[in-house]
């Protein structure tokens, strides 16, 4: 008797999921190369009951982040570079590890590398010559780094099989998993100097998603006091 | 009341199925046990019938088309119309109308439970490198920086049966005319909030009522048992 009680628990685990994404997505909206989150739901097992199949309740499925392009905001600073099309600036992080980001806000650290606003260096790493003006560094669409004049480097932008895959390890990097599949060189993405891509959270939909989230998690948690009711009524048959 | 139950569990997995892309709601409609022909054993003079309660006669899932949501995600598809993907499961041939897309890490096209979603050979789909620019035109064709990589199976399903993970079974025939794949777009749950909580408060209603009966024959049998007891 009781799976109807599990199913709208179920349902309230799932809702909450989508809030929690959602609440995630908001708190980014000012967040450089921010990607909102795509959250799945699919039903769960049917059992009959009675002879009638009864499902028990849904559950949420992380299908990685959205794919659509911020708008880009123009700021002037030579170090801010966005990606123009699909891909990944690719960096190292303080553990070793390489992973992917599309906030291309640089700054240039105490040895004159080029890293991210949280330190992690440029794979392969850039580093300006000592001396270097960082305002006179220009950075071509195919990501040739020129520093008075002289080629530097080459920043790479890097993509992936499944960009669903890849695993948010924070501070707006992601790493490539199996599921994601291993960086290999973008396709057909240019870089674009002295702008910065926005956060793609539209406010919006992702307040509508929120409160259709709520209205949702409300309706379960009623299910649930109805449920409950049901089990009062047939304790009450014996008195 | 168990009818109810039933009922009541049915309306629980819907609304908490609110927000899962191309579910669909069951409902369950109710018939009487057959009834009986009480007669005195000794005159063989007929009383009158006596029904045995209800069962439930049959769960029809409602397939009405669910409102298509746009997303702007170019793995998100809408089918607008009564087809359904078709996706390869570990037992065989599943049906869906989930198109909440992925892709595996080989470029599989796989639904979101990671199932691999065929074409009209029943093959799986390759998109490997065009994740982020999939066309998809509505009549399932799929292209990415201008080759066709693959077409969609769109089939129809005559008495569709759900499985779970979206999926349904049943038996599959040709694509129905007039089923178009929206990209950019999910078909949202068809349940209807208001119309599941009416469901819900009725069905309450109900099974109350039922309890209440069942109170009375039992204080019927008690009274019938205490005044039998008094006479002796």
């Amino acid at each position: 008797m009781p799976e109807g009680i599990y199913a709208a628990a179920a349902g309230m685990a799932a809702q909450q999921a989508q809030l929690d994404a959602v609440s995630n997505d908001i708190a980014n909206v000012n967040t450089a190369g921010y990607k909102s989150e795509r959250l799945g739901f699919h039903d769960l097992v049917y059992q009959a009951e009675m002879g009638a199949p009864v499902g028990a309740g849904a559950a949420p499925i992380d299908l990685g982040r959205t794919t659509a392009a911020g708008s880009l905001n123009d700021t002037g600073n030579p170090l801010d570079v966005a990606i123009v099309g699909a891909g990944y600036f690719q960096v190292k992080r303080a553990d070793g590890t390489t992973a992917l980001t599309r906030n291309g806000q640089f700054q240039v650290d105490g040895n004159g590398s080029i890293v991210t606003q949280t330190g992690e260096r440029l794979v392969p790493p850039i580093t300006l010559p000592k001396g270097t003006d960082p305002s006179t560094v220009t950075i071509a669409s195919d990501g040739q780094v020129t520093a008075g004049g002289a080629a530097i480097g080459k920043i790479s932008i890097v993509d992936v099989t499944n960009p669903g895959g890849l695993l948010s390890v924070g501070n707006n990097l992601f790493a490539a998993t199996a599921s994601s599949g291993a960086p290999a060189a973008a396709r057909g993405s240019t870089l674009q100097q002295g702008a910065i891509e926005s956060s793609n959270v539209d406010l919006a939909s992702a307040m509508t998603d929120m409160i259709e989230a709520q209205r949702g998690f409300q309706f379960a948690s009623r299910m649930i006091a109805t449920q409950s009711q049901l089990l009062d009524d047939a304790n009450q048959l014996v008195r | 009341m168990l009818t109810e139950l039933v009922r009541q569990d049915q309306l629980a997995n819907d609304l908490a199925n609110a927000s899962t892309p191309g579910y669909k709601t069951d409902r369950s409609a109710q018939s009487t046990f057959g009834e009986l022909l009480l007669s005195n054993s000794a005159t063989a003079q007929p009383i009158g019938s006596l029904g045995l309660g209800v069962q439930i006669a049959e769960t029809k899932t409602d397939m009405s088309q669910g409102p298509v949501k746009q997303t702007g995600e170019p793995l998100d598809v809408a089918l607008q119309g009564p087809g359904f993907l078709v996706v390869k499961t570990a037992t065989g041939t599943a049906y869906t109308r989930d198109g909440q897309l992925a892709v595996d890490a080989n470029g599989g096209l796989m639904t979101s439970t990671g199932l691999p979603v065929l074409d009209a050979q029943g093959a799986p789909i390759n998109v490997a490198g065009h994740a982020s620019d999939l066309q998809i035109a509505p009549d399932g064709t799929i292209r990415g920086g201008g080759k066709t990589l693959g077409k969609l199976a769109i089939a129809s399903l005559t008495t569709p049966s759900k499985l779970g993970d979206n999926l349904f079974t049943g038996t599959a025939g040709a694509a129905p005319a007039g089923t178009t794949v929206q990209q950019g777009a999910l078909e949202s749950s068809d349940i209807d909030a208001a119309r599941v909580m009416v469901d819900m408060i009725t069905s309450l209603r109900a099974y109350e009522s039922s309890q209440r009966v069942i109170h009375s024959i039992d204080e019927t049998l008690s009274r019938g048992i205490d005044s039998a007891g008094g006479m002796s």
